[in-house]
């Protein structure tokens, strides 16, 4: 593995940030009340992006060594690293300064926050793209990978948002529905996408057939099924269609609200889906980097 | 100007790793690092099998994908064609690494800069040639300028029709008799 654990880590929490930007923003507009839900969502939001970067920093040993040098890290702009470096940059300027208007509880500047909100998605595609341009990684080099991280990322953004949001206020978690009934979506489109892209691939090409044969049945198997599939997706899936099956029930008074909290669906179903949706993704970016079998040349 | 490139003819390589040791004495690599390496392959059925040994190193590829996503243009291809690292500007994220689709780079782990070949660039500006070719025992290797029809590369490759080892993945220039 040229590129390991800590890109694997980087990419998750580039794209945990995005998504938890993207989610506090809609929650925003459509939960006026649920404050503290776009407060988590804000102040995480820079927070994971920076120790992204931090990791990033740490593998870069030449840079590490010399940091004058990530000034060069903006001039080649043919290469998708550079165009990421301009996108995060935006994006983590717009994340700090909505984070500390919040932080001292001041209104936001509404064209900061859209421009924030575009370079969360841009930050969240790019990420896909970073290894979706290699294409002596075949089991990368597909449209669908991009795809395939924006969902992940929005999703992974609303599971810390979720997970933030339910430890400081246990009832707000069960007055944010449509973010529960978005992130059910997402799950099940990231299982659809992950089984097309490996479908697609791996009939086109013999080195992304053999990156997918390690992931369903070589040596990534158990960590694909049981701590991807099951874990990452299906354990959420269930429960977050559980709840949403059962809160159809109450109508969204206060005593619903109420209900729905003290029982026995308080916070711990939300931190124990939104946990395993946050392992799932880490998985989901070390397994690609981990089965990433090069164009064989010879 | 010149366009270098070199002929590989593994037909006459031995596997004596003579060029690989010259290229870490050139390069001053440790033991474990280098720029060459060898790959085996077997092709046909009993009893008519060929052994090859394919040295494989950088291919100095035109329009090369180490150069293009390298984001702090580091790696950058030379009027004469070489593509060489700027060890001052390298920031070790193996971005260049992962995109060659050869694995002809390694990462210098106490510089944390990521290397390859490099055509002997600058035993080449003084007019000699490089370590590897100049070394080698049964001349398996020649180098020199690819636009010029006369030179000794340039024949090579047409007496021998070597060709680069994937075509199909953008041109190289070190071509191989097989
Ligand atoms: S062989 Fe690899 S390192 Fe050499 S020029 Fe091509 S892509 Fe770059
Ligand atoms: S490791 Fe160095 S040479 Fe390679 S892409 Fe990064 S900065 Fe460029």
């Amino acid at each position: 593995m040229v590129w390991g654990t800590i890109i694997a880590a980087y990419l998750f929490l580039a794209g945990l940030s995005a998504g938890a930007f993207l989610t506090s923003s809609y929650a925003a507009r459509k939960y006026p009340d649920a404050k503290t839900v776009r407060i988590v969502g804000r102040l995480i939001s820079p927070i994971f992006m920076g120790i992204g970067l931090l990791l990033l920093i740490v593998d870069a040993e030449a840079g590490l060594k010399d940091p004058l040098r990530f000034i060069y890290l903006f001039t080649n702009f043919s290469s998708v690293m550079t165009i990421g470096t301009y996108f995060i940059s935006f994006f983590m300027m717009a994340a700090a300064y909505i984070a500390l208007m919040e932080l001292l509880k001041k209104d936001t500047n509404k064209i900061v926050e859209y421009v924030g909100i575009v370079f969360a998605v841009a930050t969240a595609i790019y990420t896909g793209f970073l290894i979706g341009v290699i294409g002596a990684v075949p089991l990368w080099n597909t449209a669908i990978l991009p795809i395939l991280f924006v969902v992940s990322a929005f999703s992974t953004g609303i599971a810390g948002t979720m997970i933030g949001s339910a430890i400081l206020d246990k009832k707000v978690i069960h007055q944010v529905m449509s973010i529960k009934k978005i992130h059910l979506t997402l799950l099940i489109s990231e299982i659809f996408l992950i089984f097309t892209m490996f479908l697609i691939t791996s009939s086109t090409n013999e080195s992304a057939a053999q990156s997918v044969s390690l992931l369903l049945s070589g040596e990534y198997s158990t960590l694909f099924w049981i701590g991807l599939i099951v874990i990452g997706l299906m354990v959420p899936i269930s429960i977050e269609a559980l709840e949403l099956w059962n809160s159809s029930k109450f109508h969204q008074s206060q005593a619903g609200i109420e209900v729905a909290a003290s029982g026995f669906q308080g916070i711990t179903s939300t931190l124990i889906t939104e946990s395993a949706v946050l392992a799932g993704g880490f998985i989901l970016r070390y397994l690609l980097l981990a089965a990433a079998v090069p164009v064989i040349f010879l | 100007m010149a366009r270098y490139g070199m002929v590989i003819d593994t037909r006459k390589c031995v596997g004596c790793y003579a060029c690989r040791v010259s290229c870490q004495m050139q390069n001053e690599l440790p033991v474990e690092e280098s720029y060459i390496k060898f790959y085996e392959k077997e092709t046909g059925v009993f009893p008519n099998v060929k052994n090859e040994i394919i040295p494989v190193q950088c291919q100095h590829c035109e329009d090369a994908p180490c150069v293009s996503v390298c984001p702090t243009k580091a790696t950058y291809t030379t009027k004469e064609g070489i593509v060489l690292v700027d060890s001052d500007k390298c920031i070790g994220c193996k971005y260049c690494m992962v995109a060659c689709h050869y694995g002809a780079r390694t990462q210098d782990h106490n510089t944390g800069v990521v290397e390859k070949c490099r055509f002997c660039a600058e035993l080449v500006a003084e007019g000699k040639q490089p370590a590897c070719v100049s070394t080698c025992i049964s001349n398996a290797r020649i180098f020199g300028d690819l636009d010029d029809p006369n030179s000794e590369v340039s024949k090579a490759i047409i007496k021998m029709n070597a060709q680069p080892l994937r075509p199909d993945l953008g041109k190289a220039k070190i071509y191989y008799v097989r």
